[in-house]
């Protein structure tokens, strides 16, 4: 288990030294979050209501490209033969995806906390306590899906490949997940299907909280599928790439 | 001890066979005296068998070099020993156990050949990661003495030279203070100081009662730093034993001289010659007798610039491994630097 923490505090260090994960990462939702709420809104109820929807949309749209970004990073190590070389240290093969999971979620947090930053000190987002908290804790832990995802791709792939394939996930669940516009804005169809892909019910968990409801039963269901769906790629990715490296 | 059909069970230990019911505890002991075992072990990739039965037991406390060209199956063999790759049938023991299970148990250390530098992390922060992952690790500061990195423990290990890194990857190795130490090509990128100074350490640390392999192609590497040598050719152990009992089994002398004109008798005829060969109007000639040898050349008038000398463990090396001419080739390029 210490070995484990080391490992956290290894994989860590490496993701946020990384410059282009911290400006990017974090930078770009912050960016966005700003650009989409502050160009050409007029003053009024609505403009704060969208003003914190797309500050929930946007941190859960950073969570998730750090989430995803995490099997990059994997990939990135097998191509180097560092996953070669954990291999013969004594950790259990176990640890060294779960603690990379954790590591991965970790990661999550810093886009997470600077979007929100952004809507609390210069959108003038005012919320209870007790929902910045939530919306930390449920955003953080809902990433979780997504971090197995790309688990999965970055064993499954080549290092190129992957850092593609994980861009094109992220931009497919933001867009259909209603991240970045909100899915109201859809045709009937394509809203009957953005409501059950994992990233719509991921900021769910978010705009739930700022309404002060809970997440619903439907949510947590349709989270929990895709958990066990990206859960199961990242386990079948792996025990593939084990026979093969 | 599990075999698989087919494969000949070469360390069969007689008195184990008549205690059938305590067979596998018995067997077990008995290979927990050496560290690594291999039992009639084949590893293919695709028609390429890289990997063309070997038996190989070495003891715990050898210091052991694999000796072989490049391509000969070195590094293959160590990703058995590792349990990284899973030999196509034959049986691979560390501890008396599978490789697994000494990795995980904290045992083993090993240093790979084609290691990248993983980005963003310090010297310090790598080798307390892996530290930590052992039972009884070294201190960190005793791992950064040996790999000679004192001075750049707080240095990025993307930022190093391809020196400096192969002293990294033999700090990883270290760092666990493991009981089997496996080293692939462990001086490839090393200058000629780097490369004394890592000889003494990996000494020192055997010196300790630990067992250590390492796979090289420098003959005076082998020569100087193992208590024996294994020389792979095509996957297979073509010798082994001591730098003295390889020089010897292929003949012990060689004997030089430039051919006299109209020279006609048949050198490999001569007295105690195991093999000739000439370069350029001059005859070289292995022998186990050379005084057999210059005797007869004498009779023959054929003394010219004669020189007689020991064969070098270049010499065996040439005549165990050059069984094709590409081989040869092949092997000279890969030798040159190391001689």
């Amino acid at each position: 288990m210490p070995a484990m923490l080391e490992y956290i505090k290894l994989e860590v260090r490496r993701t946020l030294r990384d410059p282009g994960f911290v400006i990017f990462g974090t930078g770009m939702p912050v960016l966005m979050y700003l650009l989409f709420t502050n160009l050409g809104g007029g003053a009024g109820p609505d403009d704060m209501e969208w003003k914190i929807a797309s500050m929930v949309g946007m941190a859960a749209y950073g969570a998730l490209g750090a989430a995803v970004g995490t099997g990059t990073g994997i990939a990135e190590d097998k191509s180097l033969g560092w996953l070669r070389q954990l291999r013969i240290t004594p950790m259990p093969p176990r640890q060294v995806v779960l603690g990379r999971a954790l590591a991965g979620s970790v990661t999550v947090l810093p886009a997470l906390l600077a979007v929100l930053a952004a809507g609390g000190l210069v959108n003038g987002v005012r919320l209870a306590l007790w929902q910045w908290a939530a919306l930390v804790a449920l955003l953080w832990a809902g990433a979780l899906p997504f971090t197995l995802l790309g688990i999965g791709n970055g064993y499954h792939l080549s290092a190129q490949t992957t850092g593609v394939v994980n861009v094109g996930c992220l931009m497919v669940l933001a867009l259909a997940g209603g991240l970045w516009f909100p899915i109201a804005a859809f045709p009937g169809w394509l809203r009957t299907i953005a409501e059950y892909t994992p990233a719509n019910r991921f900021a769910y968990l978010g705009w739930s909280t700022t309404q002060g409801t809970a997440p619903g039963a439907t949510t947590i269901a349709v989270l929990a599928g895709w958990l066990v769906v990206f859960g199961s790629y990242a386990v079948f990715s792996y025990r593939r790439s084990a026979r093969t490296t | 001890m599990t075999q698989t059909a087919g494969t000949p069970a070469t360390d069969t230990p007689d008195r184990g066979t008549h205690t059938a019911s305590t067979g596998p505890a018995h067997a077990t002991d008995a290979a927990a005296t050496d560290a690594v075992s291999f039992t009639g072990v084949v590893k293919a990739f695709g028609a390429v068998r890289a990997v063309d039965v070997i038996d190989l037991r070495v003891p715990r406390g050898e210091a052991v070099a694999l000796l072989g060209r490049n391509g000969a199956g070195k590094s293959t063999a160590i990703g058995l020993l590792l349990g990284l790759d899973e030999p196509d049938s034959g049986t691979v023991r560390l501890f008396g156990g599978p490789p697994a299970r000494a990795v995980t148990a904290g045992r083993v250390g090993a240093m790979l050949q084609d290691g990248r530098p993983i980005r963003r992390v310090t010297v310090r922060e790598l080798l307390t990661f892996v530290a930590s992952t052992y039972p009884h690790p070294l201190p960190l500061a005793e791992s950064l003495g040996l790999a000679g990195l004192t001075e750049l423990a707080g240095r990025r290990v993307d930022k190093l030279s391809g020196g400096q890194l192969q002293r990294v990857r033999f700090a990883v190795a270290l760092a666990g203070g493991p009981e089997l130490l496996v080293l692939d090509e462990p001086t490839a990128a090393l200058d000629v100081e780097a490369r004394r100074a890592f000889w003494s350490s990996m000494r020192a640390y055997a010196d300790r009662g630990n067992t250590v392999l390492f796979s090289t192609h420098y003959l005076e590497e082998a020569d100087d730093n193992a208590d024996r040598i294994v020389v792979i050719d095509h996957g297979r152990i073509v010798a082994d034993g001591t730098s003295e009992q390889i020089k010897g089994s292929v003949g012990g002398h060689l004997v030089c001289f430039d051919l006299p004109e109209g020279f006609t008798a048949e050198l490999t005829r001569l007295p105690g010659v195991v093999s000739a060969e000439v370069r350029a109007g001059r005859a070289r000639l292995r022998t186990d007798d050379s005084d057999a040898t210059v005797v007869a050349l004498a009779g023959l008038d054929a003394i010219r610039r004669l020189e007689v000398a020991p064969a070098t463990l270049e010499d065996a090396f040439l005549a165990l491994t050059h069984t094709t001419r590409d081989a040869k080739d092949e092997m000279k390029d890969d030798t040159k630097d190391g001689l």
